[in-house]
């Protein structure tokens, strides 16, 4: 079947689409976005706050010792994030203090500052002064080592065992397990669930892209009638499935572009990203989802270019293969529906659903473990798809491309299959 | 000897026979005219022959083996409707067509830019298709139909759209090859044109062989109870002559059917008698035209043509 004719096709398909312009800049601005994407997150954890001074006024100076130990072993610290200045006053020094300070706070030379007032040892409230008091990073990094101090000194006077006081001080530890076949069991943070929908929205993306420019791509030849001179030397099974390869290859480089992106990005130490969102992509998943697609692509293609040889306008096209459309619409919400729970029981059999399994399955494999049955089934299943379907459709197309006139009907399109062509 | 032969090609689509059972035979080294009105099937028969479309039944010949894709590889085919891809390149364009007949290398390229110089083109060969002028884009197409050294060449309507430049372009592409020893096929319902152009002919109408042969041969057979006449003054008396079978106005000419072979001598003495100026007496010569009409009937004479085609 891969003859020099075919090759021909094959190539001036990637020419045409693959390395078009317009499509290049499209594909890469994907990636880009997954780049600025990572490259914002890991900037707003990493430099977020560099160097901010604040001023850390306790009233009972017994605990000012207590603060500059916890403080000092600490990454806010450590890492020179937050740089703190402490003092014991009483509250009437305080204001004063305070007043003398609003210059340098209002002009953001001075952060901040924390007032521990002695109150706060029994009903732990402390006061924050600055000229942007709702800091949500602040408060969530300070608020445990702040409580630790009062729990130490709350409990000092009673008599507690050191393991007691690791309790109380301990808040609640929420983690969550993946459990696989292996032995280990690893831990596993929002990552998966961010793959599975980054897997499902690219692989929706590109099925629509690819499948609508083979289509088109389809109509143009038949609108320009340059199909007649083209089966003049080649047979229309041979410019089907050359379209059909060069439509695949080209949205299987896509996909290898993004996923690339994400491994590189995620397995990147330029771009830390935070370990509860780190993607959980390892290069074996990118294969398995690289070859589902590629099988995936040449059923789609084939029936968006059978649709293209029907119709001759993008027009009638459009909502002539709304089914088609359906067929990676439906997909597309079954997988993101997915995240809430991977294991509703209309997944797995969507997973290995033709037409379905092109985005279900690689969706699913990012969240939980799959068989490696199931995975090869999913593609088996695909390809007898194919088998199945394409005699069909290349008769179709046979008929279609070289079809002028009215828009057929289906009950036409039905009876071209008894024509002998 | 023949380089092609149709062998009783069928070809029926839903309940319409648009090819009926069509034979005839290619010789090599022909300029061959397929001949009809529009919607007579010429278009169907000669992608039967391209193997664009299956037959029915029936098949085609190249010397002696039944023609596939090495016909293909032969063959330089201009249809009707012509296209090219608009975003591609003038000379990529060349190539690829080159290229998916099984000439690709630098070979090919020469001659393409060789072509391209002679056509005018070679400095819009990095220009896209859709840049060039429709009549460049006609040279474009030509080209790309002969770059491959095809040994058959099927053109069909080739003179549809063109305007005079290109149509002289394209004779002088013709009758190169013709001087080359190549195959010319071609489909017209242009009569003159196939006159002047064609050594054999096979003429279809309603899907159906009327007639085919040597072109020659096929004017004497038909010239002998034909008279070609212009004349000054007034021969309305022939009408109703015994020895006149019909009388046809082509314009310029007149064309007069005898009853029989050897009364035209007896035409010119009775002009002469009634006082007609005689400018040209031919009493051998009958146009394509006239033995088209005469063997299929006024153009669109009502329903005969639907009956035929449904039988």
């Amino acid at each position: 079947m891969l003859n020099y004719r075919v090759l021909a096709i094959i190539k001036r398909e990637l020419r045409e689409k693959l390395f078009s312009k317009a499509f290049i800049i499209l594909t890469l601005m994907i990636p880009g976005l997954i780049i600025v994407f990572g490259g914002v997150q890991a900037l707003l954890y990493s430099t977020e706050s560099k160097g901010l001074k604040f001023d850390l006024v306790v009233e009972d100076s017994g605990l000012l010792g207590d603060f500059q130990n916890e403080f000092s072993q600490r990454d806010f610290v450590t890492k020179k994030h937050y740089v703190f200045n402490y003092m014991s006053m009483t509250r009437e020094d305080f204001k004063t203090h305070l007043q003398n300070k609003r210059q340098q706070i209002v002009d953001e030379k001075l952060s901040g500052i924390i007032f521990i007032p002695l109150s706060a040892l029994k009903d732990k409230k402390i006061e924050y002064y600055a000229k942007t008091p709702q800091n949500i990073s602040l408060s969530r990094e300070l608020e445990r080592p702040i409580n630790k101090i009062f729990l130490n000194n709350f409990f000092k006077s009673k008599s507690l065992s050191a393991e007691d006081l690791d309790f109380a001080r301990s808040g609640v530890d929420f983690t969550g397990f993946k459990v696989t076949k292996d032995e280990k069991i690893a831990q596993e943070g929002y990552g998966n669930i961010v793959l599975a929908y980054a897997l499902s929205f690219l692989l929706y993306i590109s099925l629509l892209m690819i499948g609508q420019m083979a289509m088109q791509s389809v109509i143009e030849e038949k609108g320009s009638k340059i199909v007649e001179v083209i089966l003049s030397s080649v047979s229309a099974k041979e410019l089907m499935t050359g379209k059909i390869l060069g439509s695949a290859i080209t949205g299987v480089a896509q996909m290898a572009v993004w996923l690339g992106t994400i491994l590189a990005v995620s397995s990147s130490a330029l771009i830390a990203l935070p370990p509860e969102v780190t993607l959980n992509i390892k290069p074996d998943l990118v294969i398995y989802v690289l070859l589902n697609f590629f099988i995936g692509l040449v059923l789609f293609v084939g029936l968006f270019s059978m649709m293209g040889a029907i119709f001759d306008n993008a027009q009638d096209a459009a909502s002539g293969n709304m089914p088609i459309m359906m067929l990676i619409i439906i997909p597309f919400f079954i997988a993101i529906s997915m995240m809430e729970n991977p294991n509703k029981p209309y997944i797995e059999i969507a997973s290995l659903f033709p037409f379905a399994s092109i985005i279900v399955m690689p969706a699913r494999l990012a969240l939980i473990e799959v068989p490696v049955w199931q995975q090869a089934l999913a593609v088996i299943i695909n390809l007898l798809t194919i088998y199945a379907l394409f005699p069909i459709a290349g008769k179709i197309y046979r008929i279609g491309i070289l079809r002028t006139g009215k828009k057929p009907k289906w009950s036409e399109v039905i009876k071209w299959l008894k024509y002998k062509y | 000897m023949y380089a092609l032969e149709v062998k009783n090609l069928t070809k029926t689509f839903d309940k319409l026979v648009a090819v009926d059972n069509a034979s005839f035979e290619v010789p090599e080294g022909s300029i061959f005219g397929l001949i009809g009105r529009n919607g007579a099937g010429k278009t169907t028969t000669i992608r039967m022959m391209m193997g664009i479309y299956l037959p029915d039944n029936g098949e085609v010949v190249l010397r002696g083996v039944k023609v596939g894709q090495e016909f293909k590889n032969q063959v330089g085919y201009l249809p009707e409707e012509r296209g090219l891809y608009k975003k591609m390149k003038v000379l990529e364009t060349l190539l690829y067509f080159a290229e998916i007949k099984g000439k690709s290398g630098r070979e090919v390229h020469k001659k393409a830019e060789e072509y391209l110089k002679r056509f005018e083109l070679y400095d819009r060969r990095l220009s896209k298709v859709e840049d060039l002028s429709k009549g460049n884009q006609q040279k474009l197409q030509f080209i790309s139909t002969v770059l491959h050294e095809p040994e058959f060449i099927i053109l069909d309507e080739p003179y549809s759209g063109l305007d005079p430049i290109n149509t002289n372009l394209l004779r002088e592409i013709i009758i190169e090859m013709k001087q080359k020893g190549k195959v010319i096929i071609f489909s017209t319902h242009l009569m003159d044109f196939a006159e002047k152009m064609c050594d054999h002919i096979v003429m279809i109408d309603h899907g159906k062989i009327i007639l085919k042969g040597a072109l020659k041969e096929i004017k004497s057979k038909y010239s002998q109870k034909n008279v070609s006449l212009t004349y000054d003054g007034d021969i309305s008396f022939l009408k109703s002559n015994p020895i006149v079978e019909s009388i046809a106005d082509y314009g310029n000419t007149t064309g007069v059917k005898l009853k029989e072979a050897n009364q035209s001598q007896q035409l010119l003495r009775m002009l002469l008698d009634r006082n007609v100026t005689v400018k040209k007496f031919d009493a051998n010569d009958i146009s394509l035209q006239e033995i088209f009409i005469e063997l299929a009937g006024h153009e669109d004479n009502g329903t005969n043509g639907k009956e035929v085609r449904n039988a």
